[in-house]
């Protein structure tokens, strides 16, 4: 169907916009909203400091599990996750470890952060320096309570179960990216009745961590935490702006399955019509439901414009030919 | 090279103009490092907010900007200077995210230098354990040395087949041996162990401690016995029986085959729920993003 206008572009107005094809805008524009919503809601909290955040047990956790790692004297392990390089999650599990180490340094407890990679390494030395010199106790800071372990899978797995053991750490954070060891962190932690805080943004290892933890930030609410523990504006704002994104959202799925509801009665019903008119005649029901199908196409359904379509793969658009020289840059290159 | 790989970004091999870039790149990235390490704490934040910034301002950029539409940048010309754009957005991305990786092998060095130091310090001192240090640094310099040995050798003859061990010397045998041999089985038996936490790990979740503990483990229970083989067999064989002949009734009582309670199970609830705690995940790293990207995130204080 080279020519067929599929989408609000067609192949002779505009050769370009591939991923605005057919419904492929709203996906982008569904993006714009949502940030929209979290900017508008990040000005909005600088004038009005009385924004309500609900109650998160994870977060009221974390000042329980260090009060009892400080009255025991052992160390507190944290984990920010697998992330390699560092991505926006890993920073947060690093914002959290931060709220957690300040914690520990106003008590003068030890901290141990393990880091799955180099990068990670880097950040988190940084970021937990910076914590004790705010809290007013540079000396306090051992450069080795953050140790990068190794950048394979359960190597790291081996090596911070080993460090859980003979440390014997009171209370345990893994927050961050986690897949299979997630089990293994948790099971160990466990096993020497330590106190497990965690969260994973991997969604198949969160029952792992809800099964062997004894609390668990689940989903979004591990990007909450900043602005649960610190109240800052941007932080509330942004949080505010992401709880309007849901509702939007939702309203969206509403609005989308009442139209395929209302839509597929209706092809139902043509079906239906169809079937009946025909008296059994097997040509003429397939080219009925061909014209339906192809009527189809044209009507608008609200639930159409969440199914994105490609650019048909034979849609020619017509180009100037690159020159032979160019094409091959290669001539007189040693093998 | 292939061809496809020449664009603006990548010079061809062993020329002029590649060892310029290189050398070019080199004094410009030290230039910026060294810059960093001279500013003082109070411009620290700004220079990295600024190039935060242009490196995201890339990558929205790509998002938005038209695409082109089945373009062949080895046979066509793109047609007018959006769709240009777009190629050149096209053969720069890829590059663009390269250099995350290559700031990561940087770093690789402060990693080394941690576990060096630690374990270091702990065996100068014969701290308790220290035997283990000396196995971890030990096992370190063996993989490092074989590991690249193993490289040089296979760089220097590519003309040998290395998939016939015939043909391998010490060196190979010996990164097999460390690698193939030692590592991935280690890796493998760690992995295996995950199987025995899991059995724990349930034994304590699913027991019946409250309500919501007791529908856990119902219908966990439901799941569990509609993948054992026997068990669903002789279930929804009684479930047909009892469904008697065809009709309306026995449509409805089918319905009790345990193999459709699972997967009603599946389907209603696990899939919407993961759906709804990956659609937040997707929201919150969205507005951490934005934050960093606008540089409004300025960690928790």
């Amino acid at each position: 169907m080279p020519n067929e206008k599929i989408g609000p572009w067609s192949s002779d107005s505009i050769p370009l916009g591939s991923q605005y094809w057919d419904t492929g805008w709203f996906g982008l524009l569904f993006i714009l909203i949502f940030l929209g919503f979290i900017l508008f809601n990040v000005l909005r909290a600088g004038s009005n400091k009385n924004l309500f955040i609900r109650r998160i047990p994870g977060l009221n956790a974390i000042d329980e599990a260090v009060g009892r790692a400080t009255e025991m004297g052992k160390p507190i392990l944290m984990v920010p996750g697998l992330s390699d390089p560092v991505n926006a999650i890993a920073v947060q599990a690093i914002n959290i470890c931060s709220y957690v180490t300040k914690t520990a340094a106003k008590f003068s407890n030890p901290i141990i952060m393990c880091a799955y990679s180099a990068s990670m390494y880097t950040l988190a030395q940084e970021v937990i320096r910076d914590v004790y010199q705010q809290e007013g106790v540079p000396e306090r800071f051992d450069p080795d309570s953050v140790r990068y372990i190794s950048d394979r899978q359960f190597a790291f797995a081996a090596g911070v179960s080993g460090i859980i053991h003979r440390e014997q750490t009171a209370a345990t954070f893994f927050l961050g990216e986690f897949y299979a060891e997630s089990l293994i962190f948790a099971e160990t932690a466990n096993s020497i009745g330590a106190i497990q805080v965690a969260s994973s943004t991997e969604a198949t290892q969160t029952p792992f961590f809800i099964a062997a933890c004894d609390y668990v930030l689940i989903g979004d609410e591990f990007y909450a935490a900043s602005a649960y523990l610190t109240r800052e504006p941007v932080l509330v704002g942004s949080l505010i702006g992401q709880d309007w994104s849901k509702v939007f959202a939702i309203m969206c799925i509403l609005c989308g399955a009442v139209s395929q509801s209302v839509f597929s009665c209706g092809h139902a019903k043509a079906v239906e019509e169809i079937v009946s008119s025909s008296n059994g005649d097997q040509t003429i029901i397939a080219e009925e439901l061909k014209k339906l199908k192809d009527a189809e196409k044209h009507q608008f359904v609200f639930s159409k414009l969440f199914k994105t379509m490609d650019p048909p793969e034979d849609l020619k658009v017509e180009r100037d030919p690159k020159p032979a020289d160019e094409a091959s840059p290669l001539v007189g290159v040693p093998k | 090279m292939r061809e496809s790989q020449i664009n603006f970004w990548s010079k061809v091999p062993f020329s002029g103009p590649l060892w310029m870039m290189i050398l070019l790149t080199l004094l410009v990235g030290f230039g910026i490092v060294f810059a960093l390490t001279k500013a003082p704490t109070q411009a620290r934040r700004p220079i990295t907010w600024i190039l935060t910034f242009l490196s995201g301002a890339f990558f929205v950029a790509y998002q938005y900007w038209p695409h082109s539409i089945n373009f062949d940048k080895n046979k066509e010309l793109p047609k007018g200077a959006v769709e240009g754009v777009s190629a050149w957005m096209n053969e720069t991305t890829s590059i663009v995210g390269t250099i995350a990786q290559v700031l990561a092998a940087f770093m690789l060095g402060l990693g080394i230098f941690s576990i060096m130091k630690i374990h270091g310090t702990k065996i100068i001192k014969q701290q308790k354990d220290w035997p283990f240090s000396v196995v971890l640094i030990g096992s370190l310099l063996a993989m490092l040395f074989f590991g690249y040995g193993d490289f040089h050798v296979r760089e220097a003859t590519k003309t040998m087949d290395f998939d016939n061990p015939n043909n391998w010397g010490f060196i190979n045998m010996g990164r097999d041996f460390l690698f193939e041999g030692l590592l991935q089985q280690m890796d493998a038996a760690m992995f295996s162990i995950i199987a025995f936490f899991i059995l724990s790990a349930a034994y304590r979740a699913f027991r019946a401690r409250s309500v919501e503990a007791t529908i856990l483990l119902g219908t966990a229970l439901l799941v569990i016995l509609s993948l054992m083989g026997v068990v669903a067999f002789a279930w929804d064989g009684l479930v047909d029986k009892i469904a008697g002949q065809p009709g309306p009734t026995r449509d409805i009582i089918l319905n009790l085959r345990i193999s459709e309670i699972a997967n009603w199970i599946k389907n209603t609830f696990q899939t919407p729920a993961i759906t709804g705690i990956r659609f937040g995940i997707g929201l919150g790293t969205l507005s951490m993003a934005l934050r960093i990207w606008l540089g409004l995130e300025k960690g928790s204080k």
